[in-house]
């Protein structure tokens, strides 16, 4: 029993699970793949001037020592402004070289460097505040004027400046003709300046997108932490670094450190979309960056550039690790596009933000810091998967006022037809009151009048003829009354009354009346039957009967009943009227009175045919007469043939 | 005509125009039966006052009342006597509301007199007859509208799928060996339905004729 329990709710969770593994591989592989791929870009140096122009062997005079080195060289020193690690090489300008503009080009330095040649300073990167910001590899070239020039030997002297939060580093120096150099600095320009600026300015665009978002939509809280992350982020990107104490450099220290709230709420944002309800706790994503922040407003930049490097630069990775799982987990269990393109966004920054940690602990041959770069990714991730969703809930819209547009067909078609079903009923209902009061009518008058000459006209003889006569108005009476009453367009209906009138009629002439119904169901229903139609097809029924009756002399009355299909595929009711008398084409022994009589009722029953739009055969010979009445497929709206 | 051998039945024969009358009871008369006529309703109570007819013959439209009164008077009385309207048009506008108080079917005043007779002898004999146009009328009930149809009150809710099949058999001229045939009864089940359908359609107590009525939506309280 419970054996059996346990084995039930497991079947469907075990199928489930298959298809959850196979996905999280799959997932797994993907990311993976990117990582691989993000590595791989990042192992690519960038393409470089002509070697020859490189001043490959520098001398180096650092805290009093002076020493050979090869770049790119690390400083183990976090702080040197006053007296900086100063670098002197020495480099050749052919003469014929002095037509030429000659420049010094540095790919990559951290913090700031003043380059001098012949003991000229050409240019101070501290003044250009991109330049002065570690996580950025802005590249410097200086022009040298050419007077400060000599044909062969000229001396380079760099004198680097750091100021912490990492220690200070210098690539490489190049020195040669400007358009060697320009190239290679135009690169890593538009990639590690223009670039950033772009990105920066798209940060802002989904700054306002995403606030506008939140206001339209407050109860997605998601969309306004989102907002508040690329404020910060643009906010950071455009403000430059505090080289001094003045009354603004403390906000902007505190904004230029923001990183870690920027990643708390980009944090919160993927939690919150993933489907996380927000806690209490959850503020504690939020303590870093606010310890940072009083550091920067009531501590000294340096404090701030310390902190930084201990809390900002692990709260990002941490918040990058929690997304990643996130965003899987998401991806997997909701399978939306939104979800995997934050996934895979979050990996490619999670790897480049391993490697800049490499970097920084000097584990890279190079130092060039690609996790706020890579942060684009994830800007592109949030536009792309905006866009799908907004796409989406288009569509949806779209469907959504497609259905609505078939159901308002939908319920006008039914209000209109139940329109006029309710104006056939109301009809039917007045044409039920007319009939009651009719009947009324008659009951009270003529009715009882022609009964009354019935019952007088049996006293004598003499009244025979007016018995019959007023027999026959009382039984036309009924036949109106009847054919009044609503039969919901089965004419079979009209002709069961019509067999017991008929029965009523031969019974005293002692002829059989033999009615087969074919068809099981008889004819079909014509919803457009209307009264006068069945009259005309009683009557003429009638008509065929009395024929048989009075001038045939029959003994047995056939009537068949039958559904035939036309060749047109129409169901088409068919009545036959047969009997087993003399014919109409002998006219009868005793004279031409009753030949007349029958030839009229012929006319009659052509006439009272072609009114309903039914086809009437008649065969007559010898051995009897044969009236066949097929029902139209439709029968006539007006009465064509009343004119 | 068809004089019977056994001791004569009893006919009470209610009509108050006088040539129908004499018709009536000269059809029945000469078929044998033992003929009381009355013109008006008082008269007819005193008939019934000296004894259960076996048949009652009535016209509902009387001098001093309705026809309708004295089905029901009778039905109380002597539930055993046979009960038939005569009618001018077999409508059911006049018949309807005398199967509701216990008659079975009618008998067109014009009617030959042998056919009179038929039916009579049918009628004692245990038949019920039943028109195709009263059938439809009851039919066309059973089939559920928005509103009361026009006509008099009819409460069909007691008849069972099957008499109402018969019914619809009997509205399209069907006979019963016909009906029987289409519905795989055996034939001589069908005289017993319809003799249970005009019981069924009968409104037995002033009690249960609120609550039919209530029913059909016809009273609201």
């Amino acid at each position: 029993m419970s054996a059996a329990g346990d084995a039930q709710p497991d079947a469907p969770h075990r199928e489930r699970q298959r298809p959850l593994t196979s996905r999280l591989v799959r997932y797994l592989l993907l990311q993976a793949l990117i990582a691989a791929a993000c590595i791989f870009a990042l192992q690519q140096s960038l393409p470089g001037p002509p070697a020859e122009y490189l001043v490959a062997t520098l001398s180096l005079s650092e805290r009093g020592v002076e020493r050979p080195v090869t770049p790119p060289y690390f400083s183990p020193q976090r702080h040197a402004m006053d007296d900086p690690p100063r670098f002197t090489g020495q480099f050749d300008r052919p003469a014929d070289e002095a037509k030429r503009a000659w420049s010094v080009f540095l790919p990559r330095f951290t913090n700031g460097v003043e380059i001098a040649v012949n003991d000229v300073v050409i240019l101070d990167s501290r003044r250009d505040p991109t330049a002065n910001r570690p996580d950025r590899n802005t590249p410097v070239i200086a022009v040298i004027p050419s007077s400060l020039l000599r044909d062969g030997a000229n001396t380079v002297s760099i004198r680097l400046f750091i100021w912490g939060p990492i220690t200070g580093f210098l690539e490489r120096v190049w020195v040669g003709p400007d358009e060697k150099l320009r190239p290679s600095y135009n690169l890593r320009s538009l990639i590690f300046v223009t670039l950033p600026v772009v990105f920066s300015s798209w940060q802002a665009i989904l700054a306002v997108i995403l606030g506008i978002m939140w206001v339209m939509r407050r109860h997605e809280p998601a969309y306004g932490l989102l907002a508040a992350a690329m404020a910060v982020g643009v906010a950071q990107a455009f403000l430059q670094t505090p080289m001094g104490e003045t009354a603004f450099s403390r906000l902007n220290v505190v904004l230029i450190s923001s990183a870690p709230i920027e990643s708390a709420l980009v944090l919160t944002f993927a939690l919150l979309f993933s489907g996380w309800k927000w806690r209490p706790y959850g503020w504690i994503i939020f303590v870093p960056g606010l310890l940072l922040a009083l550091a920067g407003l009531f501590g000294n930049q340096a404090l701030s550039r310390t902190l930084f490097l201990f809390l900002a630069v692990p709260m990002v990775g941490l918040s990058l690790v929690i997304m990643a799982v996130v965003t899987a987990r998401s991806t997997l269990k909701r399978r939306n596009v939104a979800s995997l393109l934050l996934g895979c966004a979050v990996t490619i920054m999670l790897t480049c933000w391993i490697v800049d940690l490499l970097s920084v602990f000097q584990l890279m041959q190079n130092r060039i810091f690609t996790a706020r770069l890579s942060y684009s990714a994830m800007l592109v991730a949030i536009g792309a998967g905006l866009t799908w969703r907004f796409a989406r809930a288009l569509n949806e819209v779209d469907g959504f006022a497609g259905r609505l547009v078939t159901q308002v067909r939908e319920a006008e078609e039914k209000l209109k037809a139940s329109f006029i079903r309710e104006e056939e009923r109301a009809r039917a209902a007045a044409l039920a009151r007319e009939r009651t009061r009719l009947m009324r009518d008659l009951h009270d008058g003529l009715g009882g009048q022609l009964v009354s000459i019935v019952a007088l006209s049996e006293r004598g003889n003499a009244g025979a003829g007016i018995g019959d006569a007023a027999r026959a108005a009382l039984k036309d009476l009924r036949l109106v009354i009847d054919s009044m009453d609503d039969i919901g367009g089965d004419l079979m209906l009209a002709l069961g009354s019509w067999r017991e009138r008929a029965m009523a009629q031969l019974r005293p002439h002692d002829i059989t009346l033999e009615w087969r119904a074919v068809t099981p169901q008889g004819l079909p229903v014509h919803p457009e039957l209307r009264p006068w139609h069945v009259i005309q097809i009683v009557r003429l029924l009638d008509e065929a009967l009395t024929n048989a009756v009075k001038h045939a002399s029959a003994r047995r009355i056939t009537v068949r009943i039958e559904t035939l299909v036309d060749h047109d595929g129409h169901d088409r009711g068919c009545i036959t009227v047969e009997d087993d008398g003399r014919g109409f084409d002998v006219p009868p022994a005793d004279g031409s009175a009753g030949a007349i009589k029958a030839a009229r009722g012929l006319r009659n029953m052509r006439n009272r045919a072609a009114r309903c739009g039914a086809e009437l055969v008649l065969d007559s010979c010898d051995q009897g007469t044969r009236v066949r009445l097929t029902l139209p497929h439709r029968f006539p709206d007006s009465d064509a043939a009343a004119g | 005509m068809n004089s019977l051998s056994d001791a004569a039945i009893a006919v009470l024969l209610v009509e108050d125009d006088a040539p129908t009358l004499w018709r009536l009871q000269d059809a029945l008369a000469k078929a044998g039966y033992q003929v009381r006529a009355a013109g008006t309703l008082t008269d007819a109570r005193a008939c019934l006052a000296q004894g259960a007819p076996r048949v009652l013959l009535t016209d509902l439209q009387l001098p001093d009342g309705h026809g309708v009164d004295l089905i029901r008077e009778t039905r109380r009385r002597f539930p055993e006597t046979e009960i038939m309207v005569i009618s001018i048009l077999g409508d059911e506008e006049s018949v309807i509301s005398a199967i509701t108080v216990g008659a079975t079917g009618y008998l067109l005043k014009d009617a030959f007199p042998t056919d009179i007779a038929a039916t009579v002898r049918d009628l004692v004999a245990g038949h019920s007859p039943i028109s195709a146009s009263i059938a439809r009328f009851i039919v066309r009930r059973t089939q559920s509208t928005a509103e009361p149809p026009p006509g008099p009150a009819l409460n069909t809710a007691k008849l069972t799928p099957r008499e109402i099949d018969i019914l619809w058999g009997i509205a399209k001229g069907f006979s019963y060996a016909e009906i029987a045939s289409h519905l795989s009864l055996s034939r001589q089940t069908v005289p017993g339905h319809i003799k249970n359908i005009y019981r069924k359609l009968e409104v037995h107590t002033r009690g249960e004729a609120v609550f039919e009525a209530v029913q059909q939506g016809l009273i609201r309280l």
